[in-house]
């Protein structure tokens, strides 16, 4: 029942022709030949260093949930450079494109990129923002901070969470192959209906959009569950609920919202693949299709689903302005029941994406309210920082940097955002590039967390801090580059640009567009500041105290930096909200343990890797309709997890005496360490 | 209970005005509303900005302060116990309640103000004459405005007479697209087998530019079209000239118009004797699954120098 698709098809290689190679397209070749120089670096580094066997077997099997998520960070880093890039790709061509008289190179009338490629790339760059940077960087300091903030040694399922990045990485590799074997969809990161159909989308860049997604998101499903699973039933003994980390509270909301969102997706998603696979008529306009319904379908997930990248942020600020205020949290219980308000709340707010849809005020009022009582919570947790402050001892590191000017954000995003719930408002500025202003503030917000996390909470897995002069300079350069380049975006929505434009119909947007290509170039200085912090902190290596901060509040600050792979050689007994901060006070944050007990660790194990690249060889096959490919993928992957259902692997044991030799040698502990082979546990030695 | 809006308008105009100071906003359109719609728009968007400023601006001075005085360095009154306060507990969720509650009757009330189908602000005070009704249709990437009174239609120009009101019936063809003249008439999704509906109030005399807010594919980026605000006379002898036109829209004709097509400049062209019905067979069509196929080869062609040019699909 396979529906009739334009263009040659063999049952060999299926649609993929020579053609679906671009090169002729001299963008493409040049960013081809630097991937591919880079590779062959990496490659001939590991091999002439020899460290292949220790890749695979301390990283690429591992299950250690600080490891995968350091992974999760490089995969989330690297996607976000190819969205910045991206990003600066579509600046650059709207700075080009202006007026009917505008010059054309490189085969485009206007700019450099005909509406073809552009309209690809701004498809990538959200794609690749929301789903392939912002989560997987989020889920990987989540996975490294949040067992170590609850006392726990892992995570609740290890194999399961290896999956889960195995799974998000085959989709972010889908992403990129898409440059170089085809083209990306061109419409839009929200798959704009019936754009994507059949009729108006006959090549395979929805197909890499919908199942790059779809293969990554039941990763992102699985993550969810796992950290839900850890945080209740994993914390260390005395962690009453009331004991809980803010980020650890932010972390739970989140991932109720993951899993309960992302099936959606996954279900949207698959009856839209129906629909082009199987030529089904869900979201078609015609054959009693209903186009709404995808829409509809789309951002029950998608509201939800900036929420879930929202609220880890939050969790981020609310640990790193205590610590830099040397104070606890003001209004702890307030901020974990605001981060559950917003929760909720943002499950009813959907259609407000949608105002215009024709729906009626009665329709639009609701929503319009609902979408405003997200602003309470939100004003809740703003005011609780501020107060968090007051007669506080504010110093100025890099973090409480980050997170300081992720207030002022989270306000031009907050008032943005609450005028565009109002439904008058939203029929002048909606789809305009005012709401691309607005939420960049908002996912910017993400962004200074992540920033602010992966310092914050970078010394404790490495040992060694991240070059603070660097560091400042990379924040100024790319906060004063955010303030340039959306202030200009905001003005030119009262102008009344409109959002994904190939060409600039009206010359009056001319200065502000000019402006943001300035800001873009700002942007450029801040990436050198980052790859600069990166080498001279890696160069210098200077090593830290378990707390490097000094005014850290919470557990994960009490085991050492670098933190060992069992992260606790004695399970900690939690006292108070703010454990080692009340451990400090009692003077019992330097107190080592005396005697050890065997430690249970989980062994390494390849599947999880081999089903993500089963799953990588799954969906190419179906993206190009190569049924034997996708048939074999599928049918390993099934095997796969058969094979390891009958796994008896039970982990192997850490004995006291091993323990206590490592806690005296730390660096045989760290994770950047080989760890000798571990014989697995007999199942008499389990019981 | 009845919002005074009237009464709020000091009050909201003031941020506005002092970010203005001093520049010329003739390029901010958004600024500029000339229909009683968008004026009500233009006052909610200040209403809500204003409002919003009253919490928003103290909040940020406040940090500000805070992260000032309270630096290290300052050795400023240090308290490190202190984290909870049940008066500013209850200030922190009570004052954002009675702001949004605020912003919610503003919402309500804007909202019926301007309901595209029937806007209550046009209600206030009825025009003498009856509305014009006006179909448009959105093709991939052309507009169609079809005058079922008068019998004419024009491709990317849309003339109505000044001081009267305006109602439109809107579906598409092939794919979502928005409709919109900022100014003059809200937005309103263009949907294909559905119909929306949108009403303004003409300004005196002046030529705008409307154009398609939701990307609708490669040409998307050139999917504008001339609005002509007219005199009644004008408006007359623009319906004699169309009329005149020799090609008469008939359904036929339509599926040929209907084709992907990029109008670069949007050379307006006109029809006589429109298909009274046009507009619904359109909607019926697209209902029973007729499609205007967008294929690859035409994607790639617009706006390229490569592949064949762009004459392809350029009128
Ligand atoms: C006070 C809180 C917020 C309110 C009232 C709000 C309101 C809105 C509204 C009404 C829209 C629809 C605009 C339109 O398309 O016409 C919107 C769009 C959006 N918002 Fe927010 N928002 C808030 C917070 C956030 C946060 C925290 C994030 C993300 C971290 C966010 C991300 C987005 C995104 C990504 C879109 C546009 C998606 C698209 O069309 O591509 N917003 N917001
Ligand atoms: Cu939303």
């Amino acid at each position: 029942m396979q529906v009739a698709i334009q263009g040659p098809w063999s049952p060999l290689l299926g649609r993929l022709t020579l053609s679906a190679i671009p090169y002729t397209n001299p963008i493409l070749v040049g960013t081809f030949a630097v991937a591919a120089l880079i590779a062959l670096v990496v490659a001939g580094a590991v091999l002439y260093y020899k460290k292949l066997g220790y890749l695979w077997r301390e990283w690429l099997t591992t299950v250690d949930h600080k490891k995968i998520g350091v992974m999760y960070i490089i995969v989330g880093l690297v996607m976000f450079f190819r969205a910045f890039v991206d990003g600066l790709m579509m600046r650059t061509q709207q700075a080009m494109a202006i007026g009917p008289h505008s010059p054309g190179v490189l085969g485009a009338q206007h700019g450099y990129l005909p509406p073809f490629h552009f309209d690809q790339v701004y498809s990538a760059h959200g794609t690749i923002m929301i789903l392939f940077a912002a989560t997987p960087l989020l889920t990987g300091l989540t996975n490294v901070v949040v067992p170590l903030q609850i006392g726990a040694r892992d995570m609740a399922f290890p194999y399961m969470n290896a999956l889960s990045l195995w799974l998000t990485t085959a989709g972010a590799i889908l992403v990129m192959l898409s440059l170089f074997v085809g083209d990306f969809s061109s419409a839009g990161w929200v798959g704009l209906i019936p754009l994507t159909e059949l009729p108006y989308s006959p090549g395979v860049g929805v197909d890499y959009w919908m199942w790059a997604i779809q293969i990554s998101s039941i990763g992102t499903t699985l993550n969810a569950i796992n950290m839900i699973v850890t945080i209740i039933k994993m914390r260390a003994p005395g962690m009453g609920w009331f004991r809980v980390p803010v980020f650890t509270w932010t972390t739970l909301s989140t991932n109720i919202i993951g899993l309960t969102a992302f099936p959606i997706l996954g279900v949207v998603l698959a009856l839209l693949g129906a629909d082009r696979y199987l030529g089904t008529h869900f979201f078609t306009a015609g054959n009693g299709g209903n186009l709404m319904l995808y829409t509809n379908m789309f951002w029950i997930w998608g509201h939800p689903e900036v929420y879930f990248l929202v609220l880890p942020a939050f969790g981020i600020f609310s640990e790193i302005i205590p610590t830099f205020s040397e104070k606890p949290l003001f209004g702890y219980t307030t901020m974990v029941a605001a981060t559950f308000a917003i929760a909720g709340i943002s499950w009813a707010v959907w259609l407000h994406h949608f105002f215009t849809m024709g729906a009626g005020a009665d329709v639009n009022g609701f929503f319009s309210i609902a979408t405003m009582l997200v602003g309470i919570p939100t004003g809740v947790k703003v005011f609780n920082w501020m107060f968090t402050l007051y007669r506080g001892r504010l110093t100025f590191t890099t973090p409480m940097l980050w997170a300081l000017a992720g207030l002022f954000l989270l306000l031009v995003g907050g008032i943005t955002g609450m005028m565009l719930a109002i439904p008058a408002i939203n029929y002048t500025v909606h789809n305009s590039v005012f709401v691309i202003a607005h939420f960049h503030c908002m996912v910017l917000l993400v962004a200074a967390a992540i920033f602010a996390g992966v310092v914050y909470w970078f010394p404790k897995v490495f040992g060694f801090q991240l070059d603070e002069k660097n560091g400042l300079m990379f924040f100024w350069s790319f906060i004063t580059a955010t303030a340039i380049v959306f202030t200009a975006m905001f003005a030119l929505g009262f102008q009344g640009e409109t959002r994904r434009l190939d060409y600039i119909f009206n010359p009056a947007w001319r200065p502000m567009l000019w402006t943001e290509e300035a800001g873009m170039m700002l942007y450029l200085v801040s990436i050198f500041y980052f790859l600069r912090m990166l080498y001279v902190s890696l160069r210098d290596r200077v090593p830290v105290a378990s707390d490097p901060w000094g005014t850290a509040r919470t557990l994960e600050f009490l085991t050492h930096s670098p933190v060992p792979f069992y992260n606790f050689a004695v399970t900690p007994q939690v006292n108070a909200r703010d454990e080692l901060a009340w451990r400090r006070e009692h003077g019992l944050d330097k107190a080592q343990p005396e005697a050890f007990e065997p430690i249970h660790m989980p062994s390494n194990t390849g599947v999880p890797i081999i089903i993500g690249m089963l799953s990588l060889t799954l969906g190419f096959g179906l993206i190009w309709r190569i049924w034997w490919m996708a048939g074999f993928s599928l049918l390993a992957i099934i095997i796969a997890v058969i094979i390891r259902s009958f796994d008896k692997n039970l982990g192997y044991e850490l004995k006291p005496e091993e323990v206590a030799a490592m806690e005296r040698n730390l660096a045989t502990a760290s994770i950047i360490a080989e760890q000798p082979a571990r014989t697995p546990l007999t199942e008499a030695e389990a019981h | 209970m009845r919002l005074k809006l009237s009464a709020l308008k000091p009050l909201a105009t003031l941020p506005a005005l002092l970010a203005l100071a001093g520049c010329d906003t003739g390029n901010y359109r958004l600024f500029h509303p000339l229909t009683a719609v968008a004026k009500v728009q233009w006052w909610a968007t200040l209403f809500e900005a204003g409002i919003m400023s009253l919490i928003i601006v103290p909040t940020a001075i406040l940090i500000a302060w805070f992260i000032w005085r309270y630096r290290k360095s300052a050795n400023a009154k240090y308290d490190p116990a202190w984290s909870h306060s049940l008066v500013l507990e209850v200030l922190v969720w009570g004052v954002p309640l009675v702001i949004v509650a605020i912003c919610s009757l503003i919402s309500i009330r804007t909202t019926l103000d301007v309901e595209p189908y029937a806007p209550a602000v046009l209600a206030k005070n009825p025009a003498d004459t009856a509305p014009l009704d006006i179909d448009v249709i959105a093709t991939d990437w052309q507009w169609l405005f079809i005058y079922p009174q008068q019998h004419v239609a024009a491709i990317d120009e849309l003339v109505v007479p000044e001081n009267s009101v305006v109602h439109l019936r809107l579906t598409s063809t092939a794919v979502v697209n928005d409709f919109f003249i900022p100014q003059i008439a809200p937005m309103i999704d263009v949907m294909p087998g559905m119909r929306t509906e949108d009403t303004f109030d003409t300004p005196d005399p002046g030529s705008y530019t409307g154009f398609s807010a939701d990307f609708s594919g490669a040409g998307f980026s050139w999917m504008q079209f001339h609005t002509h605000i007219v005199t009644p006379a004008g408006f007359g002898a623009w319906v004699a000239q169309a009329a005149a036109s020799p090609v008469q829209l008939s359904y036929q004709e339509f599926t040929k118009l209907a084709q992907p097509t990029v109008n670069e400049g949007n050379k307006p062209s006109y029809f006589s004797n429109a298909a009274s019905n046009l507009f619904d067979n359109v909607v019926t069509a697209a209902q029973a699954g007729v499609v205007y196929p967008v294929p690859d080869n035409v994607t790639k062609q617009v706006a390229s120098l490569e592949d064949g040019g762009t004459a392809a699909t350029t009128k």
